[in-house]
């Protein structure tokens, strides 16, 4: 097929498209989505557990970090699918991301041994909150990426991951309430690093929106 | 949701009328950027002949038609171009590499066998089995696309009917397949 012809061919019967949102009104949206699924969600779970001292910024500096980290890595995950975008997102994410590990790394007791921390079984439930719970939110975050341009899937897939580990450690501390503290960062900070990793593993061998259309064609 | 921005350039004004479904537009557009994309094809990739430059060409027509819902009307047009331009050609220099790195080169063996058929350039492109195993080792979509368009002769509406796939998903995985095709069957470079 020439040029000409596949020029025709495409506007021929071309079809209506809704322009996507702007990956800022994507992102703000899909945290208001997901933080109503997380509460849901913590509240279906809830068991008791130590009462938090809600006022103190050691307990709610971690979490907030950790909203405005997901908001950022959705804002970057939206913005990577829109050919030409600017990088700045990616690195507002970055940013967003390493404040909260400084605030968590900041608010936690360190007075755990590592026998300790591989010993705190109790905290697998959590990685299991993180990563079960967050699947539904993985899949929402993907079906919104389908209708952009995944040239860089890999990266799409880390920020989407990013924030879906986010909001749903949000949710994995609420369950059964607990501190923040070393035993937590390394168990809840290891799923969601594990997290963050397959799912962009798997975006690089899973052919995604473009990849989809144009590489193993319909 | 609010009322789209003003597109800013020509281009972005043909290709937010193209979103709306104004097919005349968007051919207007394609055929105006075309000799343009031709032009930073050839200058990215001036080792390329010309078929492999057309091809590129026809990559990334086809990822705009792919990805134009994610054109934003408020923003120039040329750097979302320029940016799918990027990617297609970095994609297709990798495919290049992997092509190369399988590929043997025998140019400077005049003879490889004695038999006078073994080295004569003429490849019989009607050759039937050829035919039927080259779409026999197409993808799932593509060769359902050429079995029905190009064997069945059915009407692009009869085989999107068929498939239960869209006319444009047809159209694309037909360009695709005849591109593979043409790869596989044509005659070998030399």
């Amino acid at each position: 097929m020439n040029t000409n012809d596949l020029i025709q061919s495409l506007s021929r019967d071309l079809a209506p498209v809704e322009p996507l949102w702007r990956p800022g009104r994507r992102a703000i949206a899909w945290l208001l989505a997901a933080a109503v699924y997380v509460v849901a969600l913590t509240a279906l779970l809830a068991r008791s557990g130590a009462p938090l001292e809600l006022a103190s910024p050691r307990v709610w500096l971690p979490h907030v970090a950790a909203i405005v980290a997901c908001l950022l890595a959705s804002w970057a995950a939206f913005a990577s699918v829109i050919p030409g975008h600017s990088g700045r997102p990616a690195v507002w994410a970055a940013i967003g991301a390493l404040v909260w590990i400084a605030t968590v790394v900041a608010a936690s007791h360190w007075d755990s041994d590592v026998a300790a921390i591989v010993a705190a079984r109790h905290e697998a439930a959590c990685v299991g909150v993180i990563v079960l719970g967050g699947a539904p939110l993985l899949v929402a975050m993907a079906v919104l990426l389908r209708r952009g341009a995944a040239f860089a899937p890999g990266k799409t897939a880390a920020f989407a991951a990013l924030a879906v580990g986010a909001i749903t450690n949000i949710g994995a501390c609420f369950w059964r309430p607990h501190a923040v503290d070393d035993v937590t960062l390394v168990w809840h900070g290891g799923a969601i690093i594990a997290l963050v990793l397959v799912c962009a593993l798997a975006a690089r061998l899973v052919p995604t929106a473009v990849g989809a259309r144009l590489r193993r064609s319909p | 949701m609010t009322a789209p921005a003003q597109p800013i350039d020509p281009f972005g004004r043909l290709m937010r009328a193209a979103q709306e479904g104004d097919a005349a537009a968007y051919e207007e557009l394609l055929r105006a950027i075309a000799p343009q994309l031709r032009r930073v094809v050839m200058r990215q990739r001036g080792f390329a002949g010309i078929a492999d430059v057309e091809d590129l060409v026809q990559d990334v027509l086809l990822t705009v038609h792919a990805v134009r819902a994610t054109y934003d009307s408020s923003r120039p047009f040329v750097p979302w171009l320029l940016a799918i331009v990027r990617n297609r050609l970095a994609d297709g220099a990798r495919r290049y590499a992997r092509t190369a790195r399988r590929e043997i080169h025998v140019d400077e063996s005049d003879v490889t066998f004695f038999e006078v058929e073994t080295n004569t350039d003429s490849v019989e492109l009607g050759d039937a089995e050829a035919v039927r195993e080259a779409v026999r080792a197409l993808p799932e979509g593509q060769r359902e696309a050429i079995e029905l368009l190009k064997l069945k002769e059915l009407s692009l509406k009869e085989a999107a009917e068929a498939s239960g796939t869209s006319v444009g998903a047809l159209k694309v995985a037909t360009h695709r397949a005849m591109a593979t095709l043409r790869r596989t069957l044509g005659p070998k470079r030399r």
